[in-house]
């Protein structure tokens, strides 16, 4: 199975995202560069995190996190009841219970007495495990995915989903960058021509 | 689930060889280096898991890149003019 950005993903997603930015657009020009760039990256967040609608754990860890950053935007963009939900729930705190499971592995090492191999085994789960943190460190949302069943499943959606945003502002900025190059140089040629007599 | 003890939440805290294979499908298409890759024992399985790292970290420059370059756009271009429109009418 092939997981890839769908075009209704993306068209929703260029829907919501143009939405999110209408409701800067009265201030755009009174604004700073910084400020607008975080009014375009927010409103990208938050409108890749609601094409979930709140069904996976990285899409509300997501908003959440947005709305510390601008409580007005996210509120705006998830219309009514939603937002209230998604921004006040609850994420699960870290069901890891940190001391049984050192209790667990420290009776289960008294227990085996350990070759050459379960040696290595033993080095490749410490390695697997380090690598897991750092997934979980890049997913929004991962420090409450203890289970890594899960971990992975967000994982995956998450990569979708940021293809998905990637590839629509990938297509707007180089529309727009070539669409501004083009126009611009209409109207260097215009200006000259116009210069000249 | 959270009453159950030790066995549970340390077996929990393992992936298991038929995630890592599901995973590495999955993630062959946008990872090149581990199209060869044929085994899926822990020390594959880490070198995937980093892979995956990466590639989000990539993905994530990428956003902020475009956001710089949209915000910059935006900046350099006069309210009335053509420009503003193109822009405009693409984003808003």
């Amino acid at each position: 199975m092939h997981m890839q950005p769908t075009s209704s993903m993306k068209e929703e997603f260029l829907q919501k995202w143009q939405m999110g930015l209408q409701i800067y657009r009265p201030l755009i020009d009174n604004t700073s560069v910084s400020e607008r760039r975080k009014a375009i990256k927010l409103s990208a967040d938050v409108a890749m995190a609601s094409l979930r609608r709140g069904t996976t754990c990285w899409s509300r860890a997501l908003i959440q996190k947005t709305a510390t950053e601008d409580n007005f935007l996210v509120r705006q963009m998830l219309s009514g009841i939603k937002a209230e939900t998604l921004i006040n729930k609850k994420l699960p705190k870290v069901m890891c219970h940190r001391k049984i499971v050192r209790r667990s592995k420290k009776i289960l090492r008294r227990r085996k007495s350990r070759s050459a191999i379960e040696e290595v085994a033993a080095k490749a789960r410490k390695l697997v495990k380090k690598k897991t943190q750092g997934l979980r460190n890049v997913v929004p949302g991962g420090e409450f995915m203890s289970n890594d069943v899960l971990l992975i499943q967000e994982t995956l959606d998450y990569i979708v989903s940021l293809q998905t945003q990637v590839n629509v502002m990938r297509s707007i900025v180089d529309a727009a960058e070539a669409g501004s190059e083009r126009t611009a140089y209409y109207l260097g040629k215009l200006k000259f021509a116009i210069e000249d007599g | 689930m959270s009453n159950r003890r030790s066995r549970q939440s340390s077996s929990a805290t393992r992936i298991s060889d038929d995630q890592i294979i599901d995973l590495v499908s999955k993630l062959r298409q946008f990872l090149p280096e581990i199209r060869e890759r044929r085994r899926s024992d822990k020390v594959s399985a880490s070198k995937v898991l980093q892979e995956t790292c990466n590639y989000i970290r990539k993905l994530h420059r990428e956003v902020d890149n475009i956001s710089d370059r949209l915000s910059l756009l935006l900046d350099s271009v006069d309210e009335d003019s053509q420009e503003a429109a193109v822009i405009r009418n693409l984003l808003m």
